[in-house]
C-alpha cells in the first residue's frame, strides 16, 4: 500500500445512531468527502481537508469533533499549553487578558505560553523567505492545515509556492521543549506540550502532521471543551487579577487580515483571503497565474481567520472586534528572540516537501481516465440535474462520478426511479386501456 | 490576409500529421464567449481545468492549458463581438479552439508583440487589456495557428501535449 492509500486521521468523527442521512453535511463539503448511504453519512478519508463545515451543518449532533481528554496531560512531569491566539477573542469584555490566561494555569499546567509571542517573529520569517524565494510568486501561507491540505487534493501545482516553514504553536513548542529541558534538567518525554486550538484541523495537525521532521506537540483541546471549566476559573480570579505577562501585539495572527497587513511593506506586497469558498476561488486563480503580482496570501478556511475556527465559542466578527481592540489598547513589548534565531538557523523550523493527495483523478491512466469520462458524461445527461442530494451524493455530477467508480448505481437517483415508475404505471394503464378497448 | 503559426521546434511532424488528419476527438467541450461580459469569460476555461485535472493531466501542463485558455478567452470577451470555445481531448493532447464573430484583428505580427494593446477604456478598467494576451498563450502552447483579417471572424487554436518537457 502507497503512503497515500494509508488511513487518515481526521479530528471528527460520525455518531451512527445520531445520523438521519439527512445529506446537509453533504452539501457543504468543499471536497465531495461525504456520502450517505444506507441513510448514513460516511466520510471519505483521503477526501476530507478537515475544514469543520459538516460539525456546524450537522443539525443532529452526528457529527463530532474529537480531541484528546484533559487528563492526558497527567501523563507528563512537565506540562504545558500553548493557546491559539483566538482564545483571547471569546470572553465577555469584562474578562481582562490576564484573568483568561491565568485559568488555564488552573486547568493543571504547569506552564502556559501563547501563541501571540512568537507570531512577530513568524511575520521576519514569512518576510525572509520570501525575499529569499524571488522565482515564487505568491508564497501562500501555510498556517492553516485545511488549506494546506486543500492543496494537496486539488491544487497540487501550487505546492511549491507554500512557505515551507513551521508555524507559530510549533516554532513555540520546538522553542520549549529545548528551553525547558536544559532549564528544568528534564527528559524529553517528561514534557507534556500540548495545544489550545479553535479547529479541527489543528488537531489533526497535531496528531498527523505533514512534513514534519521533528517531535511536536503531545496533544491537541479545542477551545470549546475547555470553554466551561476554564468560565468556572475565572469567576473566582476576577476579583484578583493575577499579574502575568501578556502579547496583545501578537495576537493578530488571529485574523488574516491583519496579518496580512504585518507581512505588507515595502517591496512586498500581501493578499487576505478567508472562508474556504473564497480560498478555492483564489487558488484556482492563482493556478491561472493571474495573482502573480501578490508577493504573498494569507489563507485562512474559516471565515475571518482562526477567530472563525468551529471548536470556538463567540462568533467570529464578535471575536475579531474584541481581538482588534486588544490589539490597539495593547503596549508594544520587546520579545528576546536571540534563542528563536538560532534555532531558526539551525534549521529546526524546517519542514519537508509536501506531496499530493491526487483523488480528483478517475484514473492513473489517461486513456482509461477518458473513457471514465465518457462514461460519466454519459450518464449525466440521464441524470436530472436538480442537484437534490437525495442520492447521497452531494450533486448529479458526483453520483455519475461515483456510478463510473463503481460507488453507486443509477438506481440511487430517486428522481429517475420515481420517474421510470410513473411511466411504467402509465404504459401499463394504456395497455388495459386497450385491451379493454378491444374487448 | 493574416495566418500565423508557431510550432515548438521539434515537434513538428506530429502538430503537422494533426492538423492534416484532424482525427475525431476522444471528447469535446464547448461554451459560448459573450462580449464583453467578464463575469462570464472565463467560465469556460475553469471548467477544462476541472475536466484535466479528473483525467490527472500532470499539474504543471494543467498550470500551462489553464493560462493559456483564459487568455485566449478574455481575448475573445475583450476584442471581439462575442465567440465559442471549443475543446477537444486526446489521449495526448488537447486541442483548444476559439472562433469569434469579428472584427478581426488588422496586424497579427503586431498583436504578438508583448506590451502592444488595442483594449478600450472599458476594458483596461477591469484590468486586462496589458498587451500580454498573445505572447503568453505562444508561451504556453506548443503549437498556436491564428487566422484573421480585418471585418471578418478570427480563428486560433492550440495545442498543448500532456507529456511534454516537464
Amino acid at each position: 500500500m502507497s503512503k497515500q492509500e494509508k488511513e487518515y486521521f481526521h479530528a471528527l468523527h460520525i455518531l451512527e445512531d445520531n445520523c438521519t442521512g439527512c445529506t446537509s453535511c453533504v452539501r457543504v463539503c468543499p471536497t465531495e468527502a461525504i456520502r450517505v448511504r444506507d441513510r448514513k453519512a460516511k466520510i471519505d478519508s483521503l477526501r476530507c481537508v478537515d475544514c469543520g463545515n459538516c460539525i456546524e451543518a450537522c443539525a443532529f449532533h452526528a457529527i463530532i469533533p474529537r480531541s484528546d481528554t484533559l487528563d492526558v496531560i497527567h501523563n507528563f512531569k512537565y506540562k504545558v499549553a500553548i493557546i491559539s491566539t483566538s482564545y483571547f477573542g471569546q470572553f465577555t469584555e469584562d474578562v481582562s487578558y490576564e484573568v483568561a490566561k491565568q485559568a488555564l494555569y488552573e486547568l493543571g499546567f504547569d506552564d502556559v505560553q501563547e501563541e501571540a509571542m512568537v507570531t512577530q517573529f513568524q511575520v521576519e520569517m514569512i518576510r525572509d523567505y520570501i525575499r529569499a524565494n524571488r522565482d515564487k510568486r505568491p508564497i501562500l501561507s501555510s498556517n492553516c492545515p485545511t488549506v494546506v491540505r486543500l492543496i494537496q487534493l486539488k491544487y497540487p501545482s501550487l505546492l511549491s509556492n507554500l512557505f515551507q516553514l513551521e508555524a507559530p504553536m510549533s516554532i513555540l513548542t520546538r522553542y520549549l521543549r529545548e528551553s525547558i529541558k536544559q532549564e528544568k534538567g528534564l527528559e524529553e518525554n517528561e514534557i507534556g506540550i500540548f495545544l489550545i486550538v479553535p479547529c479541527v484541523a489543528h488537531v489533526t495537525a497535531v496528531h498527523q502532521p505533514e512534513g514534519a521532521y521533528k517531535h511536536l506537540q503531545d496533544g491537541a483541546f479545542s477551545i470549546g471543551m475547555i470553554y466551561g471549566k476554564v468560565r468556572e476559573y475565572i469567576k473566582h480570579l476576577k476579583n484578583n487579577p493575577p499579574k502575568i505577562e501578556t502579547f496583545p501585539k501578537g495576537l493578530m495572527w488571529a485574523l488574516s487580515g491583519v496579518q496580512a497587513d504585518l507581512v505588507d511593506c515595502e517591496d512586498i506586497r500581501a493578499l487576505s483571503v478567508n472562508g474556504v469558498d473564497n480560498v478555492m476561488e483564489i487558488l484556482s486563480r492563482v493556478e491561472d497565474h493571474y495573482l502573480d503580482q501578490y508577493d504573498f496570501i494569507v489563507l485562512r478556511s474559516c471565515t475571518n481567520g482562526c477567530v472563525g475556527g468551529c471548536l470556538n465559542v463567540e462568533n467570529p466578527f464578535v471575536a475579531m472586534s474584541r481581538i482588534k481592540k486588544m490589539i490597539k489598547e495593547g503596549k508594544d513589548k520587546k520579545i528576546d528572540v536571540h534563542d528563536l534565531i538560532e534555532l531558526y538557523h539551525a534549521g529546526e523550523f524546517d519542514v519537508a516537501p509536501l506531496s499530493s493527495r491526487p483523488v480528483l483523478e478517475l484514473d492513473k491512466d489517461i486513456k482509461k481516465a477518458i473513457v471514465k469520462m465518457k462514461k460519466l458524461n454519459e450518464i449525466l445527461t440521464n441524470l436530472p440535474g436538480l442537484n437534490c442530494c437525495a442520492c447521497g451524493s452531494p450533486s448529479c455530477y458526483a453520483l455519475a462520478e461515483d456510478i463510473v467508480q463503481g460507488k453507486a448505481t443509477i438506481e440511487d437517483c430517486i428522481v429517475l426511479l420515481r420517474r421510470h415508475s410513473r411511466e411504467e404505471e402509465e404504459s401499463k394503464q394504456e395497455e388495459i386501456k386497450s385491451a379493454q378497448d378491444k374487448v | 490576409m493574416g495566418e500565423y503559426w508557431y510550432i515548438r521546434p521539434g515537434l513538428e511532424e506530429s502538430v503537422n500529421g494533426f492538423f492534416s488528419a484532424q482525427p475525431e476527438a476522444d471528447m469535446a467541450l464547448e461554451s459560448q464567449i459573450p462580449e464583453k461580459d467578464f463575469n462570464q469569460a472565463g467560465k469556460g476555461s475553469a471548467e477544462v481545468k476541472n475536466l484535466l485535472k479528473r483525467l490527472g493531466v500532470n499539474p504543471g501542463i494543467l498550470r500551462r492549458v489553464a493560462v493559456a485558455a483564459y487568455e485566449a478567452e478574455i481575448n475573445v470577451a475583450a476584442h471581439s463581438l462575442g465567440g465559442t470555445m471549443m475543446c477537444r481531448i486526446y489521449d495526448e493532447f488537447i486541442h483548444i479552439i476559439f472562433k469569434d464573430m469579428g472584427p478581426g484583428i488588422a496586424d497579427i505580427e503586431q498583436a504578438m508583440t508583448p506590451g502592444y494593446s488595442t483594449a478600450d477604456e472599458m476594458v483596461r478598467e477591469l484590468g486586462f487589456g496589458a498587451g500580454l494576451g498573445l505572447p503568453n498563450i505562444k508561451k504556453n502552447s506548443d503549437a498556436l495557428h491564428i487566422h484573421s483579417e480585418r471585418g471578418n471572424p478570427t480563428l486560433l487554436e492550440f495545442l498543448i501535449y500532456f507529456m511534454s518537457d516537464e
